[in-house]
């Protein structure tokens, strides 16, 4: 494997990520509008007090008339506060003079009104002093003549326990926040493994699947929605490799029985021939037969390598435009003499032509030609009607004749089969030939069909017409590689 | 003639020495590459028959050598592997002709004939005659004992093929792949079908065989009293 490409994350550790990635962003926006709305809260609470305890003193103020009695307006001012817990109030006059400052812990006093410079509706701000935090509302006041005074009043709340307050709900806001997020991660990792416990049940069936139990099949029906293609595909592809493995397996066996047949005649006809001493006559008997058995292996085995060969993909195509016509005239040329000897007449309807190997062309179409004669009744016609449509050469050759029974059909181009088993060895070849054909259609991407009726056999070769070679040559690398 | 032959299974080597000795050639058999090669450099050879799967030195690198030295000496390549690959790289480092194994005797034969016949200066022939048999291939007729004999076109070329090759025996697949360029073995009988039709336009009517069945290798066309 290529080091450089990175194996990606496990999709565990993905989801339970994005899953604390989501429940942290979800958490942080809520503690931030809760946090938000208490403050201000507390402000609003604040402010209304303020303006409140402001408005009466505004109100006495300006009510005071000509009585400057100190000692009066303190009394009204102390009235004033009273009920409003850890309020301050603070009143100068223009000169600097205080009018009235609350005794007691808290003095505004400190905090003085110099260089502040507040307007009728009241300046909010924030001051600390002696380890207190408050909230100040600043208002000038203009008493109308006849008085004609200017006062600057201060009315302050202590907002230390509220500061206490939000401070350890700040903490312990996060703190749970914090802890919500492991929580939720740890929950996503479990609900997340639970939720792909089926993906890993495929992969321990999966692991399980041996050469030897190719057999075996996922449930798709069992598993999510999600999986289920994914188990239809790998059982499809299962499937296929089931068939082609025990294809292959049948193949194998049919070689050696193939092989073992004429080797086993071979021998015991020469050693019988041995056994006693005989005539030349009798000896080159032998020798004629052995060498048609010779013959016949040599042939299989001719047949077999290129079976091999397109299997692999290893056979490289040799592309050409072929005229068909020509080709099937060709070939009615060849097996004239041996079909008229057999009653049987040929024909030819239309024109096709394509783009191939010559050779493995002209050979498939043999072989289907050869099979079709073989299998027409004396005084009929074998057809080989083509036609050109703008995708696709076709190619049927028809004969007419016994049908094939509808059981053999699908297995007609397999290696070694024969329609009738009887008919081992009345001289159709090692029954490879349809194979061959099979095999010819395949390197050049075509199809072939074959179907049977009672009055016609047919087998239908379908070419396609433009050319691919150059996929076919990336197939036959790839494949090599 | 002299033939070289470069095949390191020793059966098939004592087999085509044998074979070809008895066809009447003189010939050298080396079971090595480097003994190929040196008996194909230093002796003059008409024609050498090579494996290409040899053990030491492949019969591609002998073929390079051969060529580079400027040895014009026709060669005919034996290979395990039918494949284009091989075909091409043979025929292009300079080989004139290959056989994939397993091959029919008679097939070799016919090919070492056919290539040691490349070399004499070709005559063109008007008519071929054979016995009482002749061929007209400008008018393209046929006549035995001056009767005209009608033949098909198919018919005439393989008459005229056989009588090209009068004395040798033919393989039934060297006839299928010459006469109708049919490059494989059919599981049919369609050669003997062909020859049993001609002969029975040449020979019937007649005192003598012309057309001679080889039992096991193919068919031969001579005149009768080489029979």
């Amino acid at each position: 494997m290529n080091p450089a490409v990175r194996h990606p994350l496990s999709l565990t550790l993905r989801l339970t990520l994005l899953f604390a990635i989501a429940a942290m962003l979800a958490f942080a926006v809520f503690g931030w509008i809760i946090e938000r709305s208490i403050k201000q809260h507390f402000f609003d609470e604040d402010v209304a007090e303020l303006k409140a305890i402001a408005s009466s003193v505004t109100k006495t103020l300006s009510t005071r008339g000509k009585l400057d009695v100190s000692t009066v307006l303190r009394q009204r001012f102390n009235d004033i506060l009273v009920g409003h817990h850890s309020a301050v109030l603070y009143v100068t006059r223009e000169d600097g003079s205080t009018v009235f400052a609350s005794p007691g812990e808290h003095d505004l006093s400190a905090m003085g009104h110099n260089g502040m410079e507040p307007v009728a509706e009241g300046l909010l701000h924030v001051w600390q002093d002696a380890g207190h935090t408050y909230r100040v509302l600043t208002r000038r006041l203009e008493m109308p003549s006849p008085a004609n005074e200017r006062y600057t009043v201060s009315v302050a709340v202590a907002i230390d326990s509220h500061l206490r307050f939000l401070k350890t709900f700040h903490r312990t806001l996060w703190l749970m926040i914090a802890s919500g997020i492991v929580l939720l991660g740890i929950l996503g990792w479990v609900a997340v493994r639970r939720g792909l416990a089926p993906l890993r049940s495929i992969v321990a069936q999966i692991h399980r699947t041996s050469a030897s139990e190719l057999n075996t099949r996922l449930r798709p029906e069992a598993m999510p929605r999600e999986l289920s293609d994914l188990a239809e595909s790998f059982n499809g592809m299962l499937a296929r490799i089931e068939e082609a493995f025990e294809r292959l397996s049948n193949f194998s066996a049919d070689i050696a029985h193939e092989l073992r047949t004429p080797v086993t005649s071979l021998l015991t006809q020469s050693q019988v021939a041995l056994s006693q001493s005989r005539g030349m006559e009798e000896y080159r008997e032998i020798l004629y037969s052995n060498i048609e058995e010779y013959e016949r292996m040599a042939q299989m085995i001719g047949d077999m390598l290129l079976l091999a060969k397109t299997d692999n993909g290893q056979y490289e195509l040799d592309r050409i435009t072929v005229d068909l016509t020509s080709e099937v005239e060709d070939l009615f040329d060849y097996y004239e003499a041996w079909a008229e000897e057999r009653g049987v007449s040929l024909s030819l309807t239309g024109e096709a032509v394509t783009e191939g190997d010559r050779a493995m062309l002209r050979r498939a179409l043999s072989n289907l030609l050869s099979n079709a004669i073989r299998h027409c009744p004396a005084g009929e016609a074998v057809r080989v009607v083509l036609e050109q449509t703008s995708r696709e050469a076709v190619i049927r050759v028809k004969n007419p004749g016994p049908p094939i029974p509808a059981e053999h059909i699908p297995r007609l181009f397999d290696r070694f089969h024969r329609v009738d088993a009887s008919r081992h060895r009345s001289g159709d070849g090692a029954g490879l030939g349809l194979a061959i054909v099979k095999s010819i259609v395949d390197v050049h991407r075509g199809r072939i069909v074959a179907s049977s009726t009672d009055k016609c056999t047919t087998f239908e070769v379908r070419l396609p017409s433009r050319s691919t070679s150059i996929t076919e040559r990336e197939v036959g690398r790839n494949n090599m590689a | 003639m002299k033939i070289l032959v470069v095949e390191d299974e020793t059966k098939i080597g004592d087999y085509l020495r044998q074979g070809l000795s008895e066809a009447g050639f003189v010939t050298d058999l080396a079971r090595t590459g480097l003994d190929g090669h040196h008996l194909a450099m230093t002796e003059s050879y008409d024609l050498i028959i090579l494996d290409v799967m040899l053990p030491d030195i492949d019969g591609w690198r002998i073929l390079q050598s051969l060529h580079d030295a400027g040895k014009n000496v026709p060669v005919l390549f034996l290979t395990a592997r039918d494949s284009v690959e091989d075909r091409v790289k043979g025929l292009e480092l300079g080989a004139d002709d290959y056989l994939v194994k397993p091959f029919a005797f008679a097939e070799l034969l016919a090919r070492v004939r056919t290539l040691l016949r490349r070399g004499a200066t070709p005559v063109a022939e008007t008519s071929l005659k054979v016995g009482d048999l002749s061929l007209d291939l400008v008018r393209r007729q046929a006549r035995r004992g001056g009767r005209c004999i009608q033949l098909t076109a198919k018919e005439f070329s393989l008459l005229e093929f056989l009588m090209r090759h009068r004395g040798e025996v033919m393989p039934r697949s060297l006839i299928a792949s010459q006469v109708w360029d049919m490059n494989f073995d059919s599981d049919t009988n369609v050669i003997d079908v062909a020859i049993r039709r001609l002969r029975a336009k040449i020979e019937e009517g007649f005192d003598s065989k012309l057309i001679h069945t080889v039992r096991g290798m193919g068919y031969m066309l001579d005149e009768p009293a080489q029979e």
